[in-house]
């Protein structure tokens, strides 16, 4: 036990005393004193059920808050009403001010995720493998991309864990969300372990340049920076990944695998689009800051490029390993990694960061790699 | 019973079964997004479909990409459609080189046009809902233009 609380409940005569007399039926309704006026809730769409945002009314909305929460440190979910003095505990939350966390229409993230839930389980129709046979070399490929995708899983469910109880609990909405975030990305997780076990393969080499660059993620700073580089490139770059693995899927099995994920990856993508959007909007002269860590963040995140990924991406985009097949994979990946870089860009900019463009070592990067490549594969 | 592609009259029967068959749109859960399906060839024509919550609530006809506020449009030559439709229909579903995702994702076959990146992120984010809407033509008898 590391936390031991200021007053000792089981021995206080006081509180037994009052709860001995509550038992006997003594109650004085205390916890009704200063109750707020009550509110009016309207159901906007009533084949949605109840939404977030029907109840964001009066005190209990965000907009109705501060931008920065100074009453309230502990558990109290916005609305409440906090004990007078220093009585509610402080949980140290380090993440107090609305432009530290909020992303625009979060609520609807999170009532997206919550609708569109699935189960890796019983969603993928994994009774419908027997039905096709995979070549050799493409389910040894397919399972080392699997590896690395379980590494990169693992990451995003790690940064949105680590950060949560730092945020303010004012801030439900976008704590809630990343809890979705957890979620979703163990279930990835689950579902290319699953798939690298399935045909009996199992799981190949884990990257030792890919992990790199994913500690860049937990290791970020302050959320933003994390968010920014989780969400925003990680995610965004991975979101590209996911339909380029869709598009060179063995089976409908992995294609459809790779439908649900990439879902789940883009609603990520777009919260953490929406908070780097409102952090520049509300917070500008972070912008310094977020540039000067996108510059290192940019260079880790070619550790996501790895030989062993490339590779492998390579064999199932070019069906095989004749060098006809290697030279067609090496067309298709270099095509896909050009899209992901220039919608990270374009992102990027309708946040309010256009000068990555000009600051970003991806570019070159990319050039030096694909030219790399194809040497190697002329030779 | 023959319907025409690219019509009004197609979309609106594969929103009609959209609701007819509630318990998988629903499974698949809440779908907010309007896209375009643009349908090109020698008379080029663009729809507007709209989906809120489970269902497809609006498909018109549009002469201008400005007359909607599209989050993305799907571009392709009838001929594209057509051998997509054809393949949904030998199983009920796509062959892999045939899904939407592949048809756009590499090449210039498919072309999603956005200006907004999360307009353009909801194509993927309702990947499977959009997916799951083309497939229900796979029993449609089809008269192409």
């Amino acid at each position: 036990m590391s936390y031991y609380g200021s007053t000792d409940y089981s021995y206080n005569s006081d509180f037994n005393l009052r709860i001995r007399d509550i038992k006997k039926g003594n109650l004085d309704f205390g916890w009704l004193d200063n109750a707020r006026d009550t509110v009016e809730i309207r159901r906007r769409d009533p084949r949605r059920g109840l939404m977030l945002e029907d109840v964001e009314v009066g005190d209990y909305a965000v907009e109705n808050a501060p931008e920065v929460v100074r009453e309230n440190r502990g558990l109290a979910p916005r609305g409440a009403i906090l004990a007078e003095g220093s009585d509610q505990p402080d949980l140290g939350p380090s993440l107090n001010k609305k432009s530290d966390v909020w992303g625009y229409r979060v609520q609807r993230y999170w009532e997206e995720a919550m609708s569109r839930q699935w189960n890796a389980s019983t969603d993928v129709p994994w009774q419908d493998m027997d039905k096709y046979e995979i070549p050799e070399d493409l389910e040894y490929a397919f399972c080392q991309l699997c590896t690395l995708l379980s590494e990169v899983e693992m990451i995003a469910t790690d940064l949105p864990s680590k950060w949560s109880h730092h945020m303010n609990s004012h801030f439900q909405e976008v704590k809630a969300f990343i809890a979705t975030q957890c979620i979703d990305e163990a279930r990835h997780a689950e579902v290319f372990r699953k798939r690298a076990l399935a045909n009996g393969v199992g799981l190949l080499r884990a990257s030792v340049r890919g992990e790199h660059a994913l500690k860049g993620i937990l290791e970020a700073d302050s959320y933003s920076e994390g968010s920014v580089f989780l969400h925003v490139l990680g995610e965004g770059f991975i979101l590209t990944l996911f339909r380029s693995s869709e598009f060179i899927s063995p089976t409908p099995v992995e294609q459809r695998m790779f439908q649900l994920v990439m879902q789940d990856e883009a609603r990520h993508v777009s919260y953490g689009l929406q908070h780097l959007k409102y952090l520049m909007d509300n917070c500008p002269e972070v912008r310094p800051q977020i540039n000067g860590f996108l510059d290192e963040a940019e260079r880790h995140l070619t550790g996501l490029f790895n030989p062993d990924q490339l590779e492998s991406m390579i064999v199932l985009g070019g069906k095989g390993t004749s060098p006809k097949c290697i030279k067609r994979g090496v067309e298709v990946v270099g095509a896909f990694q050009g899209k992901q870089i220039q919608e990270y860009f374009h992102r990027a900019e309708r946040a309010g960061l256009p000068e990555r463009k000009e600051r970003s070592p991806l570019l070159e990067l990319q050039e030096r790699m694909i030219a790399g490549i194809q040497a190697a594969n002329a030779g | 019973m023959t319907i025409k592609f690219p019509s009004v009259d197609f979309f609106q029967e594969l929103a009609r079964r959209m609701e007819a068959d509630a318990a998988e749109f629903e499974k698949l859960g809440f779908c907010d997004t309007t896209l375009g399906i643009q349908v090109n060839g020698d008379a080029p024509h663009l729809y507007a479909l709209t989906f809120e919550v489970f269902d497809c609530t609006d498909v018109r006809e549009l002469s201008s990409p400005d007359d909607a506020e599209l989050d993305f449009t799907l571009a392709a030559p009838l001929s594209l459609w057509r051998e997509m439709f054809e393949s949904i229909k030998k199983t009920g579903h796509p062959e892999p080189a045939f899904t939407l995702n592949s048809l756009s994702h590499v090449g210039d076959q498919m072309a999603v046009v956005y200006d907004d990146p999360e307009g353009h992120d909801k194509f993927y984010r309702f990947m499977a809902t959009i997916q799951a809407f083309v497939d229900q033509a796979s029993d449609l008898d089809i008269e192409w233009a």
